[in-house]
């Protein structure tokens, strides 16, 4: 089976710091992976590189059984094959729910009837389920900036199925909830890649979450890879490290 | 710069400007009888003159609604070359450059030149209205475009959306309020503009007033004077509820 993420000895420098430096790292289908670490560990730019949008990195880069390359964008297929979950949630305000979920289709969809604001019957089902799914059937006609933050995160999320990827990549999509709403947002990313039978990626600062909803962890720090485990053998000492034992208590360690 | 050297400054220019204005304040004192006959005058309006007053005003709304159309479409490209994130500084600083020159000259000297340039009628207003209205809604334009969110751009192309698709469902949808209330502001702007472009010779009501002020029928002048205030207060209308609609 080919892996849905391969990356050999990939590096970043940005502004003379080393963002990530020779990071190895495979991702299977379907298997979901948590990348823990401290602010700057360099997570969110392993994600951008994943999801094609970071320019100037240098080693080997796999996606979805497509090469990246460090100079330009990935090509449209494989841009609409990778789904990715802002952690700003990056809506557009004045739209409705209903368009900006639409807009996870633009690559999928016919490209001269989308600008005359014409989407297929499949789209349409496509974005009727996704809401249903993720609870915001009621909302789809008001507007993005009318919705509170748990709403738009999951509009976030909605986009993402929408496209129907065959990857999630995820930058902290729980870092602005309460412990009850991040559990329901990552049970609802992972249980909808599941029911896909994709792979998911997501980066995180709660270390316990990560072990309990993904299968491997990946401690990051200083754009370097700590440790690469099954979520079952995490230990303390572990989430220490890589937090660089900042309290005492491991369990304390928990940043959100 | 400190707040006391601020206040020094303000002051001194005040000062500067009521001790050396050549103003007889003595003159006041006579102007209410003047001003008063001058208004008793007015009225009543004569309204015999409704068709011109309706061409007129007809001719202003044409040189309004042309000059603004013209210069949204050269405003277009302008703002492109003037955005600062789609172009380099060696584009965008000149051309701002130039749009502030533009800005600079007043909107009756470019009126008269015209006028010399194409003669007399709506024509030379219309081009003198579209060359203003340029420089100002041009310098809008680029600021609409480099306020836009690069998020949610960003988040289009990442699903696999097009140049133009990212344009049409991430640029523009963001654009597009600010563009609207831009212009419709340009606009109302331009028809108070036009409105005295006739008084040198370049179209519109403006030459009614000059006329009937220099031939002494000031209650005719009174009837152009309360067309041009509908005509104001309806514009004012329109803008507020645009704004309203597409806030």
């Amino acid at each position: 089976m080919n892996a849905a993420i391969s990356l050999s000895g990939v590096g970043h420098e940005f502004d003379g710091t080393m963002a990530l430096a020779a990071v190895d790292l495979t991702v299977m289908p379907g298997e979901c992976l948590a990348l823990i670490g401290p602010s700057g560990a360099g997570k969110s730019t392993l994600l951008a590189l994943m999801d094609g949008r970071l320019r100037g990195w240098n080693g080997r880069a796999e996606v979805l059984g497509a090469g990246l390359n460090s100079d330009q964008p990935p090509r449209r297929q494989v841009r609409a094959d990778t789904g990715f979950i802002f952690q700003d949630f990056a809506l557009v305000d004045r739209q409705s729910v209903y368009q900006n979920v639409m807009n996870g289709r633009l690559g999928r969809t016919s490209h001269w009837a989308s600008l005359w604001g014409r989407f297929s019957e499949r789209d349409h089902a496509v974005v009727g389920a996704v809401l249903q799914d993720t609870g915001l059937a009621d909302l789809a006609e008001r507007r993005a900036d009318q919705l509170s933050g748990g709403q738009r995160q999951r509009v976030a999320i909605a986009r993402c199925l929408a496209q129907e990827p065959q990857l999630i990549l995820a930058d902290e999509p729980v870092s602005n909830l309460d412990p009850a709403h991040a559990e329901k947002v990552l049970a609802l990313i992972t249980s909808a890649a599941r029911k896909r039978g994709i792979g998911v990626v997501f980066t995180s600062h709660q270390p316990e979450l990560s072990q309990r909803f993904a299968d491997r962890v990946v401690g990051l720090r200083d754009g370097r890879i700590l440790f690469d485990r099954p979520s079952g053998l995490i230990s303390e000492r572990d989430v220490s490290e890589v937090y660089n034992g900042a309290m005492a208590d491991p369990q304390l360690r928990v940043v959100s | 710069m400190p707040r006391s050297v601020v206040w020094v400054l303000l002051v001194g220019a005040v000062g500067w400007a009521l001790l050396t204005a050549d103003v007889e304040m003595a003159k006041l004192t006579r102007a209410g009888p003047r001003l008063w006959d001058f208004l008793s005058r007015m009225v009543p309006p004569d309204l015999t003159i409704w068709r011109e007053m309706l061409r007129g005003l007809a001719e202003t709304l044409r040189i309004a609604i042309l000059g603004t159309l013209f210069a949204v479409i050269l405003s277009a490209g302008f703002g492109i070359l003037a955005s600062e994130t789609l172009m380099r500084p060696a584009v965008w600083r000149p051309v701002r450059t130039f749009l502030a020159m533009v800005r600079a000259i007043p909107l009756i000297l470019v009126a008269m030149l015209m006028v010399g340039a194409v003669g007399l009628g709506p024509l030379p207003g219309i081009l003198a209205i579209t060359f203003h209205a340029t420089g100002m809604l041009a310098k809008f334009y680029a600021e609409a475009i480099d306020n836009v969110a690069t998020g949610p751009v960003a988040a289009l192309e990442s699903a696999g959306a097009s140049s133009l698709q990212k344009l049409r469902y991430g640029i523009w949808p963001q654009m597009a309020p600010v563009i609207l209330r831009d212009t419709v502001f340009r606009f109302e702007l331009n028809l108070r503009e036009s409105l005295v472009l006739g008084i040198v010779g370049a179209g519109g009501i403006g030459l009614y007033i000059q006329t009937y002020v220099r031939s002494f029928q000031y209650e005719k002048a009174a009837t152009v004077t309360l067309a041009i205030v509908a005509l104001v207060l309806l514009s004012e209308l329109v803008n507020t509820l645009l704004k309203k609609r597409f806030s």
